[in-house]
């Protein structure tokens, strides 16, 4: 009993490291894009549209990853 | 521009009052119930789910014998309809209704014949069913033998069903206004409704469609156009008050999700198959490799866009109702004023905060499904010539 509660709450732990984790992988991935679209927009502002367009597009690509491992932290959580 | 500023108040207050009132949606019928303790996880969880009912909000009738304050909740009931294999096709307009005929038990929104509902998977089962687990669960056995498993397949319009239909009405409204000025100002400049969805209209067009689909573009941006408008109109309604948000319920998004893999798989040319199966330009051996991988990413890219798009709506929910219960967690349910006072500025300010990000984050979750719809189409009707 008292083991089957522990795992319980390791679960948890692991669950808001791993939510956590996520976050901050996405963070330094939609950052660098960021960083970088805007240096390009300052760079050659006539692109603004078209490096606008990449910029979301990518930060999707990152961002869906991200929500996978959200997701698979919520569902033990919620369990 | 007084008249502005109180309305404005009014909605704020709407607003606010809608996510605060959230706070209890168990169907309790006509009984009058207590607040009990308030538990924000729950509630969170009970305002995003799908119900059978339209939880409009509690207000207080009176005190009970122990001066705990009673409530009564002010909801439309929604109707059951369902097919069960012991009854044959069954319709009852509310949950009420249904429990009334005798036949059936209701437990978490899921309607199941008397006596085979199996307590031992639900774990918010009461105490005192617990107690009795062992001779209830006998009982429970024997019934299911004497009756044969029951089946019952639920086709209830749910609240979610309820709203998808009226922002679908609202949709065909709008958009045969539009169809009409067209008919009607040929040559002119647009007027009324239609000078604000041109705009979008041109931008799907301009910025999704043809930068990826190039010559093809005209033949899908019905569809594209069908999706940008029903995925940014249901997050706009699903913020406002008393609406629920059904970009928050997978099964939407799966659905929509579903169709985009359907109409990519079905329009892929040679060239696409090519790709996943045998890779031109690699080694033969290390197809064993690649067929696999390319394969695999033929589901996850719908599976990525059904998960963007739910989480991302479900998220900022989930974020305006803590920051929300905030309130009743230092406010200890009512206890304590100086508690519930001393956070509810801070409370309220990133409320609103949060609020006018989900109206950008709406527009973008529907622009980025688009976009990523037009792009797997892209690469699906993409002919290489090298090799």
């Amino acid at each position: 009993m008292m083991l089957l509660e522990l795992t319980g709450t390791v679960g948890m732990i692991g669950a808001g490291i791993g939510a956590g984790l996520a976050a901050v992988g996405a963070g330094i991935g939609i950052g660098r894009i960021g960083a970088s679209s805007v240096e390009s927009i300052a760079r050659q502002p006539e692109a603004a549209g078209q490096v606008q367009g990449a910029m979301i597009l990518m930060a999707a690509f990152i961002e869906g990853v991200a929500l996978f491992g959200e997701v698979i932290c919520l569902l033990e959580v919620l369990k | 521009m007084k008249i502005n500023k109180s309305l404005f108040l009014v909605i704020l207050g709407l607003f606010l009052a809608s996510a605060a009132s959230a706070q209890d949606d168990h169907s309790h019928g006509n009984e009058p119930f207590t607040a009990g303790e308030f538990k924000a996880g729950e509630t969170m969880l009970h305002h995003v789910l799908d119900t059978h009912n339209w939880h409009i909000t509690d207000y207080p009738v009176g005190k009970n014998e122990k001066g705990e304050r009673l409530y009564k909740a002010l909801e439309i009931p929604l109707p059951w309809l369902f097919y069960s294999s012991e009854y044959g096709m069954q319709f009852y307009l509310s949950t009420e209704k249904l429990l009334a005929s005798g036949h059936y038990e209701v437990h978490h929104e899921k309607v199941y014949h008397k006596g085979e509902h199996d307590h031992g998977h639900d774990e918010h089962a009461d105490e005192s069913h617990d107690e009795h687990s062992d001779e209830a669960h006998d009982e429970h056995t024997e019934a299911e033998h004497a009756h044969g498993q029951g089946k019952i397949y639920d086709f209830s319009p749910t609240k979610t069903v309820v709203q998808m239909i009226l922002i679908l009405g609202i949709l065909i409204w709008v958009m045969t206004r539009v169809a009409k000025g067209y008919k009607k100002n040929v040559g002119r400049a647009p007027k009324g409704i239609q000078s604000f969805i041109e705009p979008v209209i041109l931008f799907v067009r301009d910025e999704i469609a043809r930068p990826y689909l190039g010559e093809k573009s005209a033949r899908f941006l019905p569809y594209l156009l069908t999706l940008f408008f029903f995925i940014w109109f249901s997050n706009l309604f699903g913020i406002m008050p008393f609406n629920s948000n059904i970009m928050g319920n997978i099964s939407i998004t799966f659905t929509l999700a579903l169709f985009t893999f359907f109409i990519v798989q079905f329009n892929g040319t040679k060239d696409y198959w090519q790709h996943i199966f045998a890779m031109p330009g690699v080694p033969k051996p290390l197809w064993l490799l690649i067929t696999p991988i390319e394969l695999f990413g033929v589901f996850t890219k719908p599976i990525a866009l059904m998960i963007r798009l739910f989480a991302n709506i479900a998220a900022g929910h989930f974020m305006i109702l803590a920051l929300v219960s905030l309130i009743f967690i230092m406010g200890k349910g009512g206890e304590s004023l100086g508690g519930a006072l001393g956070i509810m500025p801070l409370s309220v300010a990133f409320t609103i905060f949060i609020f006018c990000l989900e109206v950008i984050v709406g527009a973008v979750q529907a622009y980025v499904f688009v976009l990523l719809t037009a792009v797997f189409l892209g690469q699906a009707l993409a002919k290489h010539d090298h090799h």
